[in-house]
């Protein structure tokens, strides 16, 4: 049986707070250990990129086209979350 | 000089009177009771009341009637009324002004067009509790024009701001977007987008800042944005001149500054700079104003609860200590196992609440009374959100945030 790719979920139109809280929602519900992927646009970059960086995530960011960016955050061993 | 000051325009219920009332006692009898030794001249209140709106209607009826007399017993509590719109309801204060007629002030002074205007005695009141001297006033508006007399309000009081020279800074969100649609045009009431139009003009004249802010997201679900560069600027064509669209956190950003920002139901708690510690506070110094958001709104019928929710996330974000508390119809939030289809583009506010309880910044309580009165429990689930009694909202409300270094505190109802 063919495997269904994973379908990224797109939260380039979510304003900073909601993409926030949103974030910290799917943080919430995702597996310890995993991480999660998501598409954004530019001026979304640094809302995620400081806030997540300091308090025990790994933040990784690719451009994958005009003002959109492939996203990752993992929780790091002894991240914890504020 | 008024130390605390409400400015009330929504409907009182006999509910949120009490609660005002059971603070105001802790204050006086535990925190301050100094207060009641040393009584200060009526015009030297502690707490003013500024009551506008249907929040008149609670000056006459039989179950908030009794809760403002005991209000009133206390020392230094006084009550500014809206004269004009306690004619226009026909709402007679006579017995409340017979039994303390210096703490019951029906007159309003006179403005510069020889009227007399209640929001000359609310700038009397909001220029007095900064320091230093503010030369801006703000104001959170949440509510469409013409549907609600409150989007009037807003023209009165920063009209009222001009005339004793402050800059004015408005912040439109949720239905306060509205405020800013071009070509308004109404028939039977004041236009209020001449009016914010004329104002600009106006302080412009005299050398005062203007700003008009819309929340971005609150515009763009309501069609105001036009266009988007991606990197926070939004044009529209449909919005008056001086207003900008722009992302929630240009708004919490004037936040940041300590001017007093007004509204349709807000407080402003002064406090003392370094004072005494809460054990529900953090530590950490901030010059900026706490923020104090009161969610007393159902979720999900009206967008008051996330928006509040949002409105505290932002702040939190930015560095203000901010605090919510479910309160009233507020607490409906926390009940009950809350369950949205996966595909929804909607929050589930108890995930929300979940999510966020641990953010930086922000604390969230729950008001036990009020849970108890609708016979109903928190659900068990929601751990990050603190049950708090009576005299723990008190001390929310007027114990000092620990290294704050902020004059007064802001109390927004939503």
């Amino acid at each position: 049986m063919k495997e269904e790719p994973l379908t990224i979920p797109d939260l380039s139109d979510l304003t900073c707070t909601n993409l926030m809280i949103r974030l910290k929602i799917m943080l919430k519900k995702s597996s310890p250990g995993s991480a999660i992927e998501f598409i954004i646009r530019r001026d979304q970059k640094e809302t995620i990129e400081v806030p997540f960086s300091r308090t025990g995530y790994k933040v990784t960011i690719h451009k994958i086209d005009n003002n959109r960016y492939r996203a990752n955050l993992e929780k790091k061993d002894d991240g914890k979350m504020h | 000089m008024t130390s605390h000051f409400f400015l009330l325009g929504e409907r009182i219920s006999q509910e949120r009177l009490t609660w005002i009332e059971e603070a105001l006692k802790f204050y006086f009898l535990k925190l301050y009771p100094e207060n009641l030794l040393h009584h200060t001249k009526p015009t030297e209140a502690v707490f003013t009341f500024l009551i506008t709106n249907d929040a008149l209607y609670s000056l006459n009826e039989e179950d908030t009637l009794p809760i403002w007399e005991i209000i009133l017993s206390l020392p230094s509590v006084k009550i500014v009324l809206d004269k004009q719109e306690l004619d226009l309801r026909g709402i007679s204060v006579e017995r409340l002004k017979m039994k303390n007629p210096e703490q019951v002030i029906d007159h309003n002074s006179m403005s510069l067009n020889g009227q007399t205007s209640f929001w000359k005695d609310v700038m009397k009141i909001a220029r007095q509790t900064d320091e230093p001297f503010p030369s801006t006033i703000g104001y959170l508006h949440l509510e469409s024009p013409y549907m609600h007399r409150s989007g009037q309000n807003v023209t009165q009081c920063l009209a009222a701001a001009i005339e004793v020279r402050a800059s004015v800074e408005l912040y439109a969100y949720l239905d306060g977007v509205h405020l800013s649609h071009t070509d308004q045009n109404p028939a039977e009431c004041q236009n209020v987008g001449k009016a914010l139009e004329d104002m600009s003009e106006r302080a412009e004249k005299r050398g005062l800042q203007c700003l008009m802010l819309a929340c971005a997201r609150c515009s763009a679900a309501r069609g105001y944005s036009t266009w988007d560069d991606g990197k926070e600027v939004v044009v529209s064509t449909c919005t008056i001149k001086p207003f900008r669209i722009r992302n929630l956190k240009v708004i919490i950003d004037r936040f940041l500054c300590n001017h007093i920002i007004l509204g349709g139901n807000i407080a402003s708690i002064r406090q003392k700079k370094e004072g005494s510690a809460s054990q529900y506070v953090t530590v950490e110094k901030s010059s900026s104003p706490p923020v104090t958001i009161l969610i007393t709104k159902a979720p999900y019928g009206t967008e008051y609860a996330f928006g509040a929710l949002s409105f505290a996330v932002a702040c939190a974000y930015q560095g203000v200590q901010t605090r919510i508390i479910f309160i009233e119809d507020g607490v409906y939030a926390l009940t009950g196992n809350h369950h949205l289809g996966e595909e929804s583009q909607y929050f589930n506010l108890q995930e929300v609440i979940d999510a966020v309880a641990e953010s930086e910044n922000l604390h969230i309580y729950a008001y036990q009374p009020s849970l108890h009165r609708r016979r109903i429990t928190k659900n068990k689930h929601i751990t990050g959100v603190l049950d708090i009694g009576k005299t723990e909202l008190a001390q929310l409300l007027f114990q000092p945030l620990r290294g704050s270094q902020a004059g007064h505190q802001r109390l927004l109802f939503f």
